[in-house]
């Protein structure tokens, strides 16, 4: 029974992950930046709180309106949202947040499109007294409430020590000489990078010696495409017994072919999920875990922190790490990865 | 004076010719020692900003280590001075402490007991247990440092500093304090280097890195990995020196520099090992055009101002060559030629003719022919239509021989009514037609305005020619020989010309 509810999960999850599961990146709408929408049914008298998102188009992001959503109806305040289609498109979100302002927002949920362009307008809006809780980014300034975030770095870590995990559960010994492939999104993303350095900060003192990085590490550019590319040369490796993607893409990529050339020998540790990564966990032959954010109760607990603020509590931290659940055969049918898999 | 010839007046264009020719030497010679001096000065730079960033680097890594030195300075005397009070109740000296932390330049502080109980808020609790600080604190001798991390209280990047210490009757502990990585960026901060110099914290066994200074605005206080953010992009023929370089700081080797190029740019690249941060390195990287880029400008002005100087001086030859020329040319044709018909005078026509015999001469080239030539009855001329009308007769006549011998021949009002001209290359049969085309042509001069003023006046002459080198083989010889022509012309009624013949001239 649990099997067949596991794999109705998946084939659902599937479902709703097709709008980024197209070949290459996910397309930019070249729409104007919409105005505030209510997310659910506004009433007199309620706290009204404003969330701005990076992409409205994004799969990911529909997962941050959908907690804000359910947090607006569970701590009983109206939310309204808007957003950019272009993740760089900083100065739409500038405006948007000035209408936010004039519309009379008693608190504002801002992922910010760039960390530093819009530190001035974040202080301004801080200084005015109106709570700023910032969602997925950090900005370059003290002058918000909480950010509610994954802290990448640990996240990296995280799939380095699955990684280790699932070697050494394959049978692999430490005195045995393998080679792990590693895989980008874009090279200059912030939270690539901070994956990365994770990655290595956990594996520079926790693999044994003989296992070693392949120093070409490759990247994609978040095709999905070259990421197959990269993913069949890394394959050639002789020695390659693990391969870790650090960004969907990549994961997608490594899956793909792994499954196409029946490479049961290699561990699959990546990012985010997708029909390539679920097909590849729930086949018992393969060995692949990915690891998961958890944006949805970034924009939950945003609204409640913001409703806190609002009433004049003061908030013990400025940084909530979100943290990240790892998938994978074993874990899939834990309640805490279903009930996440569910917000995804 | 091959092609002197051509023209006439030789001097001339042998001087035009070599000014031109010395001017180009001139450009050439100055071009030259322009690139040179500039091709030295590259060399000189590329010389000098090797040593400078490599030194530059290593003074920004010992400003580092020296201001995280006072820092942690500062806390080896909080804990000399905590360990000398003795306390016993850590939980309220850490109360105490905590509370006057604000505005301090550390966010945080905190007491690790000899049973390792932290005391800590929640959130540096969490810390703790996610970071590994407990590992870090018991590496302190006397001090240990952490990797920065992402505090939970501030938000922002932060590092921890750990200082042993004793406590309740000689235990031992750890006393930490934990700064913003911003203390940090503001030791790194150079300013006449800002947006050039980049620095990092580096961890030798991970290869992670840190931004503390560079133009990345994004990047400050944020972990990468040196593989991707500086090894990747190097020129693959700087691959190896890179790895070696690296080499040395996982050999644990105090400091080492290398140099490599990323699309052409060269950067020098130091480390230095971070004093109590563990398996942590500062590095520095500067390209080099950082530091030459006020020389560079200087070069750039010293380049312009010696192309404006050049290009000056060679305009300054030019107008100057001009004036000069334009001057000569007055004068020379003051003392060469005749004021009334523009014809070489007798001493020009002379030294020319004499030259160009003696070029003949050398050369065995062709010959040449000397006309000797009286206006017939010019006195007649003056006496009946008046000197204005002997003066017109007389520039006419030696416009009419221009346009009979143009350039072949050198004409010269040689005085009063005599011209003598030497034609060139021209055999005898040549010379006697343009001789009866000189005829129709004088002919046809008028002494007056109006027609009916002149009444049946018609002009004639009288010319004797002897050639060159058959008559004679030098001028006065020639002269003479063309003399005794002309003589015999005139003693036979004039209007005619006649050539020398050794016996006697002949009609």
């Amino acid at each position: 029974m649990k099997r067949i509810t596991a794999f109705l999960a998946s084939v659902l999850l599937c479902f709703s992950l097709s709008g980024c599961s197209g070949n290459g990146k996910e397309e930019q709408n070249p729409a104007s930046t919409p105005g505030f929408e209510p997310l659910n049914q506004v009433e007199e008298g309620r706290k009204n709180i404003y969330l701005i998102v990076k992409n409205l188009d994004s799969s990911y992001w529909k997962v941050i309106i959908d907690g804000a959503r359910d947090g607006g109806e569970f701590f009983d305040c109206n939310v309204y949202c808007s957003g950019t289609y272009v993740e760089t498109d900083w100065q739409e979100q500038k405006r948007l947040l000035d209408d936010a302002l004039a519309a009379g927002a008693d608190a504002v949920l801002l992922a910010p499109d760039d960390s530093v362009m819009l530190s001035e307008k974040i202080d301004e809006i801080y200084q005015k007294g109106i709570p700023i809780v910032l969602l997925d980014t950090i900005a370059n300034t003290d002058s918000y409430d909480v950010c509610y975030m994954t802290d990448n770095l640990m996240a990296g870590q995280r799939a380095a020590q699955e990684m280790l995990s699932q070697l050494k559960q394959s049978g692999v010994a430490d005195s045995d000489s393998i080679q792990i492939g590693l895989q980008l999104g874009a090279a200059s993303s912030q939270t690539i990078s901070e994956r990365l350095a994770g990655f290595f900060k956990y594996w520079s003192k926790n693999a044994p010696e003989s296992w070693e990085i392949i120093s070409d590490i490759k990247c994609n550019d978040g095709y999905l495409d070259k990421a197959v590319e990269c993913a069949e040369e890394l394959l050639e490796y002789p020695n390659l017994r693990g391969v870790f993607g650090t960004n969907n893409s990549s994961t997608r990529g490594f899956a793909r072919v792994v499954r196409e050339q029946e490479r049961t020998d290699i561990v699959v540790v990546g990012f985010d999920y997708s029909d390539d990564i679920a097909t590849l966990i729930n086949d018992e032959a393969y060995r692949a875990s990915t690891i998961l954010q958890k944006q949805y109760y970034m924009s939950y607990s945003g609204v409640e922190t913001a409703l806190k603020l609002i009433s004049g509590e003061e908030m013990p931290v400025k940084f909530v790490d979100m943290g990240v659940i790892v998938v994978n055969k074993d874990t899939i049918q834990q309640a805490e990865v279903q009930e996440t898999l569910i917000h995804n | 004076m091959m092609k002197a010839r051509n023209l006439g007046i030789p001097q001339e264009i042998s001087k035009h010719f070599s000014f031109i020719k010395m001017l180009v030497i001139y450009l050439l010679i100055c071009g030259a020692g322009v690139s040179l001096l500039l091709a030295s000065f590259d060399g000189l730079i590329r010389n000098n900003n090797k040593k400078l960033t490599g030194d530059v680097c290593r003074l920004v890594t010992e400003k580092m280590n020296n201001s995280i030195g006072r820092i942690s300075g500062s806390a080896e005397n909080m804990a000399a001075l905590l360990s000398a009070q003795d306390h016993y109740d850590l939980q309220e000296l850490y109360e105490i402490l905590s509370q006057d932390s604000v505005g301090s330049e550390y966010v945080s502080i905190g007491f690790i007991d000899a049973d390792d109980h932290i005391y800590a808020s929640s959130s540096e609790l969490g810390e703790f247990e996610k970071w590994g600080l407990l590992d870090i604190a018991r590496l302190a001798d006397p001090v240990s440092i952490s990797a920065p991390y992402r505090s939970g209280k501030t938000g922002q990047p932060v590092f921890t500093m750990f200082v042993d210490y004793t406590y309740g009757g000689g235990k031992q502990g750890y006393l930490f304090l934990t700064y913003p990585l911003k203390e940090i960026q503001k030791m790194a901060y150079t300013e006449s280097l800002t947006g050039d110099a980049e620095i990092w914290l580096m961890e030798a066994d991970s290869d992670n890195i840190i931004q503390c200074a560079g133009p990345n605005r994004y990047a400050l206080g944020m972990w990468d990995n040196a593989l991707i953010a500086i090894r990747k992009p190097i020129d693959a023929k700087y691959q190896k020196a890179y790895e070696d370089w690296k080499n040395r700081m996982n050999a644990g080797e105090e400091s080492a520099g290398v140099t490599y190029k990323i699309h052409g740019e060269t950067y020098t690249q130091v480390y230095s090992k971070i004093n109590f941060m563990h398996g942590w390195y500062v590095v520095v990287r500067i390209p080099d055009s950082a530091l030459s880029s006020a020389i560079q400008q200087f070069r750039t002005s010293v380049s312009i101002f010696l192309g404006i100087l050049l290009i000056a001086t060679a305009v300054m030859f030019v107008v100057f060559h001009r004036r000069e020329a334009k001057e000569k040319k007055v004068l020379e044709n003051l003392s060469i030629r005749d004021p009334l018909t523009s014809a070489l005078n007798r001493r020009a026509f002379d030294f020319t003719v004499d030259q160009y015999l003696g070029y003949l001469g050398k050369t065995l080239k062709n010959e040449a022919a000397l006309l000797f030539m009286d206006v017939d009855y010019f006195k007649r001329v003056n006496d009946r239509f008046g000197h204005e009308a002997g003066d017109r007769i007389l520039t006419g006549f030696s416009a009419a021989l221009k346009e009979v011998f143009g350039d072949e021949g050198y004409i010269s009002r040689y005085g009063g009514d005599e011209f003598v001209v030497l034609v060139r290359n021209g055999d005898q049969e040549q010379v006697s037609r343009k001789l009866e085309l000189l005829q129709k042509k004088a002919a046809q001069i008028r002494p007056c305005d109006k027609e009916e003023e002149c009444g049946d006046f018609v002009l004639t002459f009288s010319c004797g020619a002897a050639l060159y080198p058959k008559d004679a083989d030098n001028l006065n010889s020639l002269k003479e020989r063309a003399d005794d022509a002309l003589y015999i012309v005139k003693e036979n009624g004039r209007n005619g010309f006649g050539w020398y013949r050794k016996e006697k001239a002949t009609l």
